[in-house]
């Protein structure tokens, strides 16, 4: 973990309200399903810095996380990524990372299934490019199909559904992954807490170990203003309740870990 | 005769006693937004720091309330944690030793829903080595007189502070709420009670509400405001309290640099603790100390010096 001044390296816009990016960071250390937490402005408001799951390493070799920067992707919805869209390379942002726990590594021998909805696509691409797999993409429109861009990882398969049809199924994604439970699979997902929630309910009922990453809002990012926390089941029923925080404990769960309803 | 000639400066002109500690300097952490310390030390040195004040320690460990705890508004935020922390007894085995040889001072702070919550957390924690002072959080409901908050009423605050000074030998910090009326009588309180310093402002009582679903923002529809948005009424505050203070003052609300700081310094107080700012930037408390250190040379003034040294035409 550190806190750094990051020169912005790129900044582009990828279509209406999306961007990419590109953050100089000399040795990031970086797993699949890590985040930073980024300071928008220097101002006093917005005051807290945003999280952001990191897309990818950049100039890394190999799989290798080492790198000359990271990438991130995201989607402009209100004041602090709205500041961000108009930074300019050469401006300099603090981050501080990478934080998180990351996904585990699937267990060898099991097929890796991924789900995602909308930018819930972000943290999976580090994953992806490692496992390969069944990447199920949900999206709204097939005006969402770059952020497929560049995707790829050994023996990766797409398939994807749209809510409105106009890519792929018509539907939602989690049609897609009904046809994926089978024993020997073991699921990763990211989206929409609701997505997450059906996600999980469905490989609980198949039996089927499933990794999900939440978003919390967040202060701190490494566990110590106890803000982001998120219901949890006490597998020994002993404490009915119980909590975790996102940003240290996750942002990935264990599906089963979870207390969907009081979440 | 001609001007008075420039007072010497100290050999340490940033060291300050409180409650008879002597600190490094006058800038420490405000609780709940340190954790237990150590988890900060990935980011800053904080041997730098004047004390460290951990997360509120209560009899037994709590897991605090639902979610969404935390809402962002404007140069501010809103928390409402629920006072979640590993209870005392974890804080003495597992947290503390973390912070062994740590040289710098580690302050306690406590709170219950009872006094005889308050007094059993006190006792647990006096005498143990690595801990120079405990700081009473006052601002919480007292349940066996129907919730009323301890910090809001002056009786009730009085007697809670007297039974910690009977239970323990420690240093004693009691941490006002600023959701009253007058502030003065809060302080006479406390002081009349024994405390040996005083610390404020604790947050502010807000509400945010979303306009789409007509619901509060928080799942406890309140919470408490912090950050750069209350300073001005924590400065108000301490100054106030300063005038009838005869204890030294800890001051803090919204602190975010050398600057703020200052302004609480000037307005009475003897130290200061920096809070949200931490969230922003993890090394926030450090840069203030490295700020008042500049002002102190600049201006050739120590801190002892500075505190309440506010000029009223
Ligand atoms: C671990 C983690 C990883 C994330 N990764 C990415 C990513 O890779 N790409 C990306 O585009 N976004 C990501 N997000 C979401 C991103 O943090 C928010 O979109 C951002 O903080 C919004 O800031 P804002 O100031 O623009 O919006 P605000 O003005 O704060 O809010 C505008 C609207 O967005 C909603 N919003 C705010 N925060 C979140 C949130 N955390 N999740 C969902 N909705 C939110 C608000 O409720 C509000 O309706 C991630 C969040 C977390 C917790
Ligand atoms: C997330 C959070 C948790 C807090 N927890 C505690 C606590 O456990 N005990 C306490 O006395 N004050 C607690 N506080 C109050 C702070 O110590 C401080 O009094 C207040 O935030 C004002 O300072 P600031 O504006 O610099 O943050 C908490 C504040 C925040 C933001
Ligand atoms: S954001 Fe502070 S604990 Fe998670």
């Amino acid at each position: 973990m550190q806190s750094i001044e990051s020169k912005i390296l790129y900044n582009d816009m990828l279509a209406e309200g999306y961007f990419r990016l590109g953050l100089e960071w000399k040795t990031p250390r970086v797993k699949a399903g890590h985040f930073v937490m980024l300071r928008v402005s220097d101002g006093m408001d917005p005051l807290l810095r945003r999280p952001f799951g990191v897309y990818k390493v950049i100039g890394a070799k190999g799989s290798a996380s080492k790198g000359t920067g990271i990438e991130l992707l995201y989607r402009v919805v209100g004041r602090g990524t709205s500041i961000l869209s108009a930074k300019r390379p050469g401006e300099v942002l603090g981050i501080l990372g990478p934080l998180g726990n990351g996904f585990p590594s699937p267990r060898k021998g099991l097929k890796v299934v991924m789900v995602t909805g909308g930018m819930g696509i972000v943290p999976l691409y580090m994953l992806a490019s490692q496992t390969g797999g069944i990447l199920l993409f949900g999206a709204r429109t097939k005006k969402e199909r770059f952020l497929l861009d560049g995707f790829k990882g050994p023996g990766l398969k797409v398939k994807t559904a749209t809510e409105d049809g106009s890519m792929g199924t018509k539907g939602l994604v989690t049609a897609l992954l009904e046809k994926e439970l089978a024993a020997g699979v073991v699921v990763y997902a990211c989206g929409p807490l609701g997505m997450l929630k059906a996600v999980s309910r469905m490989c609980s009922d198949a039996g089927v170990r499933c990794f999900v990453s939440l978003e919390r809002s967040m202060a701190c990012g490494i566990g110590v203003c106890l803000g982001c926390a998120v219901r949890s089941v006490n597998h020994d029923g002993k404490e009915n309740r119980n909590y975790k925080m996102v940003c240290s404990d996750g942002p990935v769960f264990d599906g089963e870990d979870i207390d969907w309803e009081l979440l | 005769m001609g001007t008075p000639l420039k007072k010497k400066l100290p050999k340490k002109p940033l060291e300050v006693t409180i409650a008879g500690i002597k600190f490094r300097n006058p800038v420490m952490t405000a609780s709940g937004t340190f954790g237990y310390g150590a988890e900060f030390a990935p980011f800053t040195d904080i041997e730098k720091l004047g004390a460290i004040v951990v997360k509120g320690l209560s009899l037994y460990p709590r897991q605090g309330n639902p979610g969404p705890r935390i809402v962002e508004t404007p140069c501010g935020m809103l928390n409402a944690i629920g006072l979640q922390n590993v209870g005392v007894d974890d804080f003495i085995e597992k947290k503390l030793p973390l912070l062994k040889g740590v040289r710098t001072h580690v302050i306690a702070n406590i709170f219950g829903e009872t006094i005889e919550d308050y007094m059993e957390v006190a006792r647990k924690l006096d005498g143990v080595k690595g801990v120079s002072a405990l700081e009473i959080n006052i601002s919480c409901p007292n349940v066996k007189k129907g919730g009323i908050v301890f910090g809001t009423d002056p009786q009730e605050a009085f007697r809670v502070v007297s039974a910690i000074r009977k239970s323990t030998s420690m240093p004693l910090i009691t941490k006002l709420s600023p959701n009253v009326a007058d502030i003065r009588v809060m302080v006479k309180a406390a002081e009349d009670a024994g405390t040996d310093a005083i610390s404020l402002i604790n947050t502010l009582t807000g509400m945010v509400i979303d306009v789409e679903k007509r619901r509060p923002v928080l799942a406890t529809a309140t919470g408490g405001l912090s950050g750069p948005a209350i300073r001005p009424v924590a400065v108000r505050m301490v100054w106030q309290a300063a005038q009838v203070a005869k204890v030294p003052i800890i001051g803090m609300g919204g602190i975010m640099n050398a600057n703020d700081a200052l302004e609480f310094l000037i307005a009475g107080a003897s130290a200061v603790q920096v809070g949200t700012a931490s969230f922003i930037d993890p090394d926030a408390a450090v840069k203030v100390a490295v700020g008042l250190e500049e002002y102190s040379k600049k201006h050739s003034v120590s801190m002892k010096d500075l505190t309440g040294s506010l000029k009223l035409a």
